[in-house]
């Protein structure tokens, strides 16, 4: 993984590490169990750009934004609306379409076999690194940044409130509940 | 009843925006009787169009027309096109802000004569002082409901817990912090309810806890029947006769019919971006750099506040949502005190972002994407942090300019803003990033993530008042030093950024001014 140069990058390096390498090996486990159950066409529906580039697609999503606990629907809900699009929109077809193509020559430049193939997140991350700067990589990225984030289904899976005023706000719901920070 | 002025009315104030400057000043001179246009070129929104959600009142209110940011600094990489985050609409950056309402320190009017010469920046002096401000300030916090002051005698809002976490960590490490003095109610007052904490200020307050001219200073002045706010209402051009008074002013209306209102005077107030390029765009024969720029200051100086933000993640859960928006400031370092490494001082605010905005500002730009970022977003409900905001050193390169061939929907040269650090923003940011860390690690932090500038609801200078005409475009008054019908009543007149927040000076600093209007006109001097 691209480890960011912000101002923890050099407090506790032995736990980064540890957790880098427990996320690798889960990651690289779930790539196995893929062809079957996470990545099977029938995971969401991409009539606009086939078999391949649906699973490649999902595989990046789940690079992107990476949330092992969060289910594949998530990220397909993404997806499914953006193919829906491409199925009228030529340029958009050509954007994911292409895009897959130069993700999988990348990857077949680097590693001998198709990014779905590339077993370890970090070597996919570099493949992705090396086209962030695309219109494809950032229409990808953009779309997810809305669909889990400003996703309300989830927000309370990270713990967000959202809308608060029809609830009365938090005046009298806990805004002042902190029971560990004085004992810190 | 709805008052209607004639075009022809050359009686008439003509004010050019409805937020803190200029919605202030049209209900602080309709209160003395004074007429006025007010040409607002956002709409009118309603109560019911406030929503608790990030982005929907983010694509509804904020003032997205074609801007460019240009120079190094990374804001013109991350935000190429949006480097003001403000709005448009009735009520200006006040249905926007987060209320946050502090005075200027004394030495702030001062930085000059304070620091002296600053290589490569072109500090200088307020002609006004503390002092002078003071009695205004007293206003405007009355005016305004600022909590937590003499001047209202209203509480505070009460810690919550994003607050107990930050206090605690300065405590831990000897620094200042203190709760908030927020224009938000904390009891019925002014006819408005008290804050029920619903933690979304900085997407216009749902029940109207928080002072916004929107529903204060707009509907005040129309009920006097002196003032006719005409929303959707673009200014083109600022008109002016053969001896250089202003006439009139020419905008697109909300059909894009133009139009040309007649004025007797006219207030510039479209914040710190629009006021200069108005003045800009009015350039004629007689004001060939633009109207008011005798001194070429016009649209230079531009300031934003030394920012940057700091979020800590912790084991237990701060849910820093659920609070106002800004609950506290660590002032600890908001002195001048060049032994720190930089000049001017900065205060850390307390500051939440909802989980939508931090996914695009923890790590913003195109690199904004992989496991560190998710991982910290999947701890969202375990952070804490602040916004750093710091004094801007006024530098003449950093700057508004008019696109010399792209043009907006109006036929308006697109604005072109240019933006970078001066060393002793750079100095100060790093200071406070690492001052910061250390408040976070203090208290038990298991990651600090430092976050760049955003785009700027914090935006002053362009027009700045001075003593002598050759170093600024206004008076001690906000009055252009060439043109005496001409008066700009917006943050765009501030000599300095200070480390406050700016609100609170824009309103003092127009109830000042239409006092002063008010008296120059009745001695027939205006």
């Amino acid at each position: 993984m691209n480890k960011n140069k912000s101002a923890d990058s050099s407090t506790k390096p032995n736990l980064g590490r540890r957790r880098f390498l427990a996320r690798s090996s889960a990651a690289a486990i779930g790539v196995g169990a893929l062809g079957s159950t996470l990545l099977s066409p029938a995971a969401w529906a991409a009539k606009a750009v086939g078999d391949h580039a649906s699973a490649t697609l999902l595989r990046m999503a789940r690079d992107v934004f990476p949330h092992d606990r969060l289910e594949d629907k998530y990220y397909a809900q993404v997806l499914s609306p953006l193919a829906e699009s491409a199925l009228a929109d030529k340029e958009l077809a050509a954007l994911l379409k292409d895009g897959v193509a130069t993700l999988d020559e990348q990857a077949q430049k680097v590693f001998s076999k198709a990014y779905l193939d590339v077993a370890s997140e970090a070597d996919r991350v570099t493949l992705l690194k090396a086209m962030q700067d695309t219109a494809f990589f950032q229409k990808i990225k953009g779309d997810l940044m809305m669909g889990i984030y400003n996703n309300q289904e989830l927000w309370p899976r990270f713990g967000y409130g959202g809308s608060a005023w029809e609830k009365g706000g938090y005046v009298n719901r806990g805004y002042d509940k902190n029971d560990w920070i004085e004992e810190v | 009843m709805t008052t209607k002025f004639d075009l022809n009315d050359d009686s008439l104030v003509v004010i050019i925006g409805s937020g803190a400057g200029g919605g202030t000043l049209a209900n602080e001179l309709a209160q003395k009787g004074i007429k006025s246009v007010v040409l607002e070129a956002g709409r009118r929104f309603k109560m019911d169009d406030i929503e608790n959600d990030e982005w929907k009142m983010f694509g509804k209110i904020s003032w997205l027309d074609k801007r460019y940011v240009e120079g190094p600094a990374r804001l013109a990489k991350d935000f190429p096109n949006l480097p003001a985050w403000i709005v448009k609409g009735v009520g200006g950056a006040t249905v926007h802000w987060a209320g946050v309402a502090m005075r200027f320190q004394e030495h702030e009017f001062k930085m000059k004569t304070l620091n002296g010469v600053i290589p490569g920046a072109n500090v200088l002096d307020w002609p006004i002082t503390l002092q002078e401000l003071e009695p205004y300030y007293v206003k405007a916090e009355k005016k305004m409901g600022v909590c937590g002051t003499e001047a209202t005698g209203m509480p505070f809002h009460g810690q919550s817990s994003h607050y107990k976490v930050v206090a605690e960590g300065a405590k831990r490490i000897g620094a200042k912090c203190e709760q908030a003095t927020l224009a938000i109610n904390t009891e019925v007052r002014d006819g408005r309810p008290p804050c029920q904490v619903n933690g979304f200020c900085m997407q216009g307050c749902k029940i109207g806890a928080k002072w916004s001219t929107m529903y204060t200073e707009i509907p005040k002045a129309e009920a006097t029947g002196n003032v006719e706010v005409r929303p959707q209402s673009m200014v083109l051009r600022i008109e002016h006769d053969k001896t250089g008074k202003i006439t009139g002013v020419l905008y697109a209306d909300q059909d894009g019919n133009q139009q040309l209102q007649k004025a007797r005077i006219v207030a510039v107030a479209g914040n710190s971006i629009e006021s200069p390029r108005m003045l800009l765009n009015s350039a004629s024969s007689m004001f060939p750099d633009g109207l008011a720029n005798g001194s070429g200051q016009v649209g230079q100086n531009y300031m934003t506040h030394t920012t940057g933000g700091v979020y800590a993640e912790f084991e237990k859960p701060v849910h820093m949502y659920k609070s106002t928006v800004v609950p506290g400031i660590v002032h600890e370092w908001k002195d001048n005190d060049p032994s720190r490494g930089h000049m001017a001082g900065y205060e850390l605010e307390i500051l939440h972002l909802g989980l939508p905005f931090m996914s695009a500002f923890l790590k913003p730009g195109k690199g904004g994407w992989g496991r560190e970022l998710a991982d910290s977003l999947a701890n969202y409900d375990n952070m804490a942090g602040f916004w750093i905001c710091g004094e801007d050193m006024a530098v003449e390169s950093n700057n508004i300019t008019l696109h010399p061939t792209e043009k907006d929907q109006y036929g308006l040269p697109v604005p072109v803003v240019y933006k970078t650090d001066h060393i002793n923003d750079t100095r100060m940011r790093n200071h406070a990033y690492d001052r910061s860390k250390e408040l976070f690690d203090s208290i038990g932090a298991i990651k600090v993530n430092n976050l760049p500038p955003y785009p700027a609801s914090h935006n002053m200078g362009t027009n700045r008042m001075s003593e002598h005409a050759r170093d600024g475009v206004v008076n001690r008054w906000g009055q252009s030093h060439e043109i005496s019908n001409l008066f700009v009543s917006d943050g765009s007149q501030f000599t300095s950024s200070g480390t406050e927040n700016p609100t609170l000076t824009i309103v003092a600093l127009a109830i000042r001014q239409a006092d002063y209007i008010a008296d120059q006109m009745k001695k027939q001097l205006l």
